[in-house]
Order: C-alpha cells, then sequence, then structure tokens
C-alpha cells in the first residue's frame, strides 16, 4: 500500500499507461543488489533509488580517488579518501529516505557472492572488470535471479539483461578473456547513458511492462552517436549456463 | 561478392576514420582477410601471433553472431559484417 506521499512523490511514473500504483507497490516490494558503486554504480544507484525500489544493497571495495570524479557522480571533492560505500551511503539516503539502503565493503568474490546476493530479486552488473562481471553471472544463474549487465569503454557501451533459464547469459556472448586495466579511458557520460539503460530495465522487469533487452546485445557508440543491437542465442556449451541447465 | 564490414568501433585507430569497409570474400575470414589487405596495421588488432582470432572480439553477420566457426562462416553478396570488441570498464 502506497502513502500519501509516496503517491505525490511517484505520481509521473503512476500516471504512464501500463505502470499505475500496482506497478510502483512492485517497486517498493522489489529489492536490488548493486555490483559496484562507481561510474555505472551511480547512476544505477541514484535512479533506481529516485524511481522507489524498496531495498538496495550497494557493494564496493574501494576508496574515492581524484581521478574517479569526471564519472561516478555519487562521489564529490569532498569525499576524496573515503570509503565508496559511505560516500554513496550518505548521498542515497539524502535523496530518498523512503528507500532502505544498505553499503557493504567488500571485494565480490566466489567464495562469498553467493551470500552478498541471497534474497535479493536483481543483481545490477556495475563492475568495473570481467573476472568479476562472470562470477556475478554464475551466481545470478545459479541463484535464479535476474541479472543487469552493463560495460563501458571510452565513448563505448554495452547493455544486456540476462534471465536464468530463459536467455543467452553474458557467458554465451562474451567468450574471452581481458586483462583488466588499472586505468581504462571513459569519459563520464559514457557510464551514465549505460547505466540508465540498466536501471530503465531494472525497473520495468520490476513493474512488468515492455520488452526487454534480452537475447539482444545493444552496443553504444556515443563517438558517432549510434545504437546498434544484435541478436544473441544461448550457447549449448556455454561453460556457465549450460551446465545449469544440465543440472535441471 | 561486396560485402559491407562496420568497423567504426575500430575506424579511430585503425581505418583512418573509415567506418564502413567495402570488402570481397564467401566466408568471414576471407572477408577479414581483405580487410587486412586494405588496412594492414588492422591485422594485429583482430589476429594474435598465431592467425587466431582474438577471444576478446566478436564477429555479427547482419546482427547475428558468427559463432561458433566464425571464419568458416558463410556469407553472401550485401551480407553486413559488425567487429565488436568485449569491454569490461564501469
Amino acid at each position: 500500500m502506497l502513502t500519501t506521499d509516496e503517491l505525490e512523490r511517484y505520481e509521473r511514473q503512476i500516471i504512464i499507461e501500463g505502470f499505475g500504483e500496482e506497478g510502483q507497490e512492485k517497486l517498493k516490494r522489489a529489492k536490488v543488489f548493486i555490483a559496484g558503486a562507481g561510474g555505472l554504480g551511480s547512476p544505477v544507484s541514484i535512479y533506481l533509488m529516485a524511481a522507489g525500489v524498496g531495498m538496495i544493497r550497494i557493494v564496493d571495495h574501494d576508496r574515492v580517488e581524484l581521478s574517479n570524479l569526471n564519472r561516478q557522480v555519487l562521489h564529490w571533492d569532498e569525499d576524496i579518501g573515503r570509503r565508496k560505500i559511505d560516500s554513496a551511503l550518505e548521498k542515497l539516503k539524502r535523496l530518498n529516505q523512503g528507500v532502505k539502503i544498505e553499503a557493504i565493503e567488500e571485494t565480490i568474490t566466489e567464495a562469498n557472492v553467493l551470500q552478498l546476493v541471497a534474497d535479493f530479486d536483481l543483481i545490477v552488473d556495475a563492475m568495473d572488470n570481467l573476472p568479476t562481471r562472470y562470477v556475478l553471472n554464475k551466481a545470478a544463474l545459479e541463484s535464479n535471479i535476474p541479472f543487469f549487465h552493463g560495460a563501458v569503454y571510452g565513448f563505448e557501451g554495452r547493455a544486456m539483461t540476462i534471465i536464468p533459464g530463459q536467455t543467452a547469459c553474458l557467458r554465451c556472448v562474451y567468450r574471452g578473456r581481458i586483462t583488466p586495466q588499472e586505468k581504462f579511458p571513459v569519459l563520464g557520460v559514457t557510464p551514465a547513458v549505460i547505466g540508465c539503460i540498466q536501471a530503465t530495465e531494472v525497473i520495468k522487469y520490476i513493474v512488468g511492462i515492455g520488452e526487454l533487452l534480452t537475447n539482444r546485445l545493444l552496443i553504444y557508440d556515443g563517438l558517432n552517436l549510434k545504437f546498434t543491437e544484435f541478436k544473441v542465442k544461448k550457447d549449448p556449451n556455454c561453460e556457465h549456463c549450460s551446465r545449469l541447465a544440465s543440472k535441471e | 561478392m561486396s560485402i559491407e564490414i562496420d568497423v567504426s568501433l575500430l575506424s579511430h585507430q585503425y581505418t583512418k576514420g573509415q567506418q564502413v569497409v567495402e570488402v570481397n570474400g564467401s566466408t568471414v575470414g576471407q572477408c577479414l582477410d581483405d580487410l587486412v589487405k586494405q588496412f594492414p596495421s588492422i591485422k594485429q588488432g583482430l589476429f594474435d601471433g598465431n592467425g587466431k582470432l582474438h577471444s576478446y572480439i566478436g564477429i555479427y553477420v547482419n546482427g547475428e553472431s558468427a559463432y561458433p566457426e566464425v571464419l568458416a562462416k558463410p556469407v553472401k553478396d550485401r551480407d553486413k559484417l559488425h567487429i565488436i570488441f568485449l569491454i569490461g570498464g564501469g
């Protein structure tokens, strides 16, 4: 049940056709896990807080550095040296006190990921490296939790939504390895674009409207201002989701 | 056979800003060989020292993945190829 304040606060989205109070109530009940409080994690968490999801858990292990500030809009000059989770928690709480938020300082690993995502309805990939994305993809599949992928480099971004057991997973599409770079090039607005796409997908999934970005890889090319979509299929030999299927 | 390869994600690095390159070939591999003939420096961006496509590259034919037999995948006149790189930043 929505309060009078909530009805007013979310009025402009409640009046969207197909959204309604019912959609807002679904958002209010949803628990979202966000992996990373950096370039992608900033817009994702800000817009999910603003939209009124019920609970957010955000996990990060880093401290704020000056070179983060061109894109990680949750963190400001005064936050340099602070733990990102503390900086994020402070801003997000001020944004919307109606959303429960939990910030955990942790490095996501194969050993702790299942425990970290347990009891959450959705997982958002806002990481800055591929190996951890693979860990999250596998955990999402094993825990049967929808997974919302995003990645950026320079002016480029990628986004894809994964529904375990139904759609292609991240590993069906990304088979290779890339050496994690300590410094990768990125313009601040690129994770803003991709993070907003991820947040849009999360909201659509929770509310149950629209067509999800499943079995499709969206590529954003900011330099040429092009969005291109590629069809992707479940790989029968996928080392993550085909094993899962064989367990069923 | 005339095939178009969209190299827009590589254009500033290897093709002097040219975003679409017209190539000839009846397989993806032949098309990439023709691309390398036109822009030799792109070879290092596509292939490893053993001539194998880098594992972080995906090739799409008319918007669909060419995986698993990428280089042997047949193509026909007017097909469009895209070269996609795996990225991991956030």
